[in-house]
């Protein structure tokens, strides 16, 4: 023995002989197999979890897994067999009970099996790609028990009634139901959707298909949305209560295709009852309710609103076209604005101040009302009205609303040229006879012009205003230095009115009596002493006069004439009788304006201070006047004059109506060369559509009167024609 | 001229001699030829005959036969007298192609410039020349473009002095005279229109308008297209025929056989 021999230290391992009982892995199943047994019997109670947990781990360990999982595979499905046949036996209402029961055990079950074999869930499993031990469990109860064949379709069809009868009114055990709805929906998404949900829906459907046959044949419009609004909240809490989530837009689909939209031409079009009626009665609940059952369906708000606008089309078509509505403009106009009025409301209480209804509204407003080309002289006879009479005794916040309403009228206007015009006509009377009720809302009025047109639109008519204003200080200046001399004589107040703003009118003749020619020739050289440069030239067939008349019996009274009727009543100081012919020498005022002035002074009870003969109402040439002692008015102050502003005649409205065609001229071409300047050259149809859209914030021009224009243009050597293509046209510098 | 070198005035000299032509007419074709002699004589003579050489002298005589005697212009006698002696009538159409080669400014009368300046662009110094020249002016008629110029001149030269537009009867008269030539079957209904309708003169754009619609649109107006930018004339003309029945379903129907 050497001392010197290698020690080496190996440490191995453990070798002595694990006696390997050949009948280890079966006898560790039986015990497990026996547990399994005991858990399923609910006797849970007397086996140890520990022993169990490491038996299994053993097997697992012992390479014995694959006997241990077929084991439990076995064993499982044989209990579950037998759950099965139980449940296959239970009666009638039993069934589900039953089922719900043997389910809430099996569960229990699985939980607890599942922790005595978590080792293998955990090592073996997942190397041999198994099914883990709770999956399992879910996937034999389904294929055993839910899917034998007598149970599927009992379950099913057991389920379908339930809610069937609670569709017809029963109370049912929702707690079950929403149990045994929550054992398919963890056994798997497609479990729910197959044995359930498609057979729920397709049931669903036919029931309400059904359903509303019946009501739409028995009930009128308002009560069917109300049927169909119940059963689609009650499907929603059906869903909410049992079912899952995700079938909520399924059945409401359902609900909303067999109850609405099947229904939806026949429900609006409904007679006595359908959305016209609704309409026309202001029933905003049932309206309403419409509205938001259809929002729901595709297509379903368009019907409701196309079934609108042409009813307010209709409506509004008939309105502007009745000959009766058109005798008095400002009725129209305040019926036009009662009907915006009720729709607006409809709007925002039923419809939700929806967009596209208020848009269709306005379309429908603007179409009608541009049907009738004397909507724009109607809607300024209207403000003239309000500015008369109307506004008096309103409040500030009030004005301000009827001009808001009077603008949105405005607004639908085509011919925004038309309305200017009159509305300067009725303006300047109102100025001129100083009968405006108040002129902060005057000129509320102009400014809201201003805004929606620009500055070019109310030009002219703030310096109405202004001519009235200077007028005033004129007047003032004028009897300040001459105030003293012109003592006897009448009193004389003028409006000086600059010709440019002020709506033309033709010049007459008219011969004024001596006393007034006298203060008015005084008036006009002091007006030129200070304004040099200037002329001016009076419009007689403007004015009015105050005359202070003694009658008969002593009466005196105070008229209130047109300077027409003074003129001829002044003649009367120095005669009694007079023949027509004989005035209209005197005065020389224009024959149609001469007979309408007498016509008002003798042909007009209470007001007849002259005596016409013969008594007939129309004037001949050789009817002669007598002054009328014998007039009698309870009032002191007579008023006969009147320059009110009136719905035009026919003849007088053909006239304002070629004078408005005649200012467009200028218009056009104006547009057209501004388009042609930038342009260079541009072909036909485009001009037509830049002039066009240009323009269209006064009018909408005639694309002939466009054509003529052009020509008139390329006469004027302003365009010409392309050589090459006739449709172009070509700017010259 | 006088500014021309020696070789230059030579070359003049030679040219005038052997061709005939006059002065300015060799000068430019020198001129045009660089000076080239040979190259000068191949312009020339290559060139249609109207350019030949006229004699000025026997044009002063024209002229002076037909002139007004008080003023330095050709008027209504004097052109009555031409015509006799061309044998045409004053009323053909001939005269109106005359006028347009003398460039005159109104009709039935020309001044010295125009009546000179038209024959010698013809090359007519004589009135044997000028009757042997009429059928090829009247043939000058069948060429579309020479046609579109004549009928275009037409309207500045038959409006009266300082007006823009033509006189309705005036045009009218144009017309007939014109589209006999062109044959444009419309022509009569357009003339009944006018009158029917119009009754003011005519603009210039609507007269060039017309021949192009005359020449595009066919009479039976299928392909007349309503936004094709014509004069508004020429629509309400349209407008008028299909009212009156003259244009039916694509046919013309001639309503004088009704009658």
């Amino acid at each position: 023995m050497s001392s010197q021999r290698k020690k080496n230290f190996q440490i191995e391992a453990f070798k002595h002989r694990v006696v390997v009982d050949p009948k280890y892995p079966e006898k560790t199943w039986k015990i497990l197999e026996h547990a399994i047994h005991e858990i399923y019997n609910h006797n849970a109670s007397g086996l140890s979890f520990e022993e169990l947990y490491r038996n299994a781990y053993n097997m697992v360990l012992h390479k014995f897994g694959e006997k241990l999982y077929s084991g439990l595979v076995t064993t499982v499905t044989s209990h579950l067999s037998e759950i099965s046949k139980s449940i296959e036996a239970a009666q009638g209402e039993v069934f589900l009970e039953e089922l719900n029961r043997k389910w809430a055990d099996h569960n229990k079950a699985l939980q607890m099996i599942r922790d005595i074999l978590m080792y293998m869930d955990r090592t073996f499993i997942p190397s041999t790609h198994k099914t883990p031990v709770h999956e399992l469990g879910l996937n034999l109860w389904r294929d055993v028990v839910i899917h034998s064949s007598k149970t599927q379709t009992r379950l099913r069809d057991t389920l379908l009634e339930l809610v069937y009868r609670e569709r017809n009114g029963e109370v049912i055990n929702r707690g079950l139901m929403r149990n045994v709805i929550k054992m398919l929906m963890d056994l798997g998404c497609s479990v729910y959707q197959e044995d359930f949900e498609q057979h729920f829906l397709e049931v669903s459907a036919d029931f309400y298909r059904l359903e509303s046959q019946q009501f739409i044949e028995s009930c009128d419009c308002g009560d069917y949305l109300k049927k169909a609004e119940r059963r689609l909240n009650e499907e929603m809490e059906r869903v909410s209560h049992y079912l899952d989530t995700r079938s909520l837009d399924k059945i409401t689909n359902v609900v909303e295709k067999e109850m609405i939209e099947s229904h939806m031409h026949r429900l609006v079009h409904m007679e006595n009852s359908g959305l016209v009626n609704m309409l026309v009665n202001d029933k905003y609940e049932d309206s309403g309710r419409m509205y938001n059952l259809f929002r729901r369906v595709p297509a379903g708000l368009s019907i409701v609103r196309d079934v609108m606008t042409s009813y307010i089309r209709d409506t509004g078509k008939q309105l502007v076209t009745d000959p009766e509505r058109l005798r008095d403009p400002v009725d129209f106009v305040q019926r036009l604005l009662d009907l915006k009025d009720k729709y607006d409301q409809i709007i925002s209480l039923a419809f939700g101040n929806d967009k596209t209804f208020q848009n269709a509204l306005n379309s429908s407003f603007e179409y009608f009302i541009n049907l009738n080309a004397r909507s724009p002289e109607f809607i300024s006879l209207f403000v003239d009205d309000k500015l008369r009479k109307g506004l008096r005794d309103v409040s500030e916040e009030d004005v301000e609303v009827v001009l808001d309403k009077v603008m949105m009228l405005f607004r639908y206007l085509q011919e925004k040229d038309v309305f200017e015009k009159y509305y300067k006509q009725h303006l300047a009377k109102r100025l001129l006879a100083g009968k405006t009720v108040s002129d902060d809302a005057e000129r509320s009025l102009i400014v809201k012009l201003k805004t929606e047109c620009g500055y070019q639109f109310t030009s002219k008519l703030e310096g109405m205003f202004t001519d009235m204003k200077t007028s005033q200080d004129t007047m003032h200046g004028f009897y300040a230095s001459h105030g003293a001399e012109l003592g006897d004589n009448p009193t004389l107040a003028v409006q000086v009115l600059t010709t440019g703003s002020w709506p033309t009118q033709p010049s007459a003749t008219c011969n004024l009596p001596a006393e007034i020619l006298g203060v008015c020739e005084k008036f006009r050289s002091y007006y030129l002493g200070t304004h040099t440069g200037r002329r001016l030239s009076w419009q007689t067939n403007m004015g009015t006069a105050d005359l202070k008349a003694t009658f008969g019996k002593g009466q005196k009274h105070e008229l209130n004439v047109s300077t027409y009727q003074m003129c001829a009543l002044m003649l009367f100081n120095n005669a009694n009788r007079l023949s027509y012919k004989e005035i209209e020498q005197a005065t020389e005022i224009p024959a149609s304006d001469l007979k309408r002035c007498l016509q008002s002074l003798a042909c007009v009870k209470g007001k007849n201070v002259l005596r016409k003969e013969p008594m007939s109402k129309e004037i001949a040439e050789d009817d002669a006047f007598f002054f009328n002692d014998k007039f009698t008015s309870k009032l002191y102050k007579v008023k006969i004059g009147t320059v009110v502003a009136q719905r035009e005649s026919e003849p007088e409205n053909q006239e304002t109506r070629q004078r408005v065609e005649e200012d467009r001229k200028p218009q056009i071409e104006a547009a057209i060369v501004r388009i042609m300047k930038s342009r260079r050259t541009l072909d036909h149809n485009n001009i037509v559509a830049e002039v066009t859209k240009q323009l269209q914030a006064r009018f909408l021009p005639n694309p002939v009167v466009i054509k003529k224009r052009i020509e008139s243009l390329i006469e004027r050597e302003f365009l010409e024609r392309d050589k090459n293509d006739r449709k172009m046209y070509r700017y010259l510098a | 001229m006088h500014k021309l070198g020696r070789g230059h005035r030579d070359k003049l000299q030679q040219f005038m001699t052997i061709t005939g032509a006059s002065e300015k007419v060799a000068h430019q074709t020198l001129k045009a030829s660089d000076w080239n002699l040979e190259g000068a004589f191949d312009v020339f003579y290559s060139q249609p005959q109207v350019k030949n050489f006229t004699d000025s002298r026997h044009l002063e005589e024209l002229f002076n036969r037909y002139k007004d005697p008080y003023s330095d212009m050709i008027l209504v006698d004097g052109i009555t007298l031409l015509c006799n002696d061309l044998q045409v009538d004053p009323q053909d159409i001939v005269t109106l192609v005359v006028s347009w080669h003398m460039k005159a400014a109104t009709m039935c009368e020309f001044s010295k410039q125009e009546f000179l300046g038209g024959l010698q662009a013809l090359g007519i110094d004589s009135l044997e020349k000028f009757r042997e020249r009429i059928p090829f002016l009247r043939s000058e008629l069948k060429d579309e473009q020479k046609f579109f110029e004549i009928y275009n001149f037409a309207f500045g030269w038959a409006k009266e002095k300082g007006q823009k537009s033509l006189a309705l009867d005036t045009a009218i008269g144009m017309w007939q005279l014109l589209f006999a030539e062109k044959q444009w079957p419309l022509v009569d209904h357009w003339c009944q229109f006018l009158q029917a309708r119009h009754n003011k003169a005519i603009s210039r754009d609507t007269w060039s308008q017309l021949l192009e619609f005359a020449r595009t649109v066919g009479p039976t107006l299928s392909d007349y297209d309503a936004e094709g930018a014509w004069p508004y004339l020429i629509d309400e003309f349209v407008e008028y025929l299909n009212e009156n029945g003259i244009i039916e379903n694509g046919q013309l129907n001639d309503l004088s056989h009704r009658r």
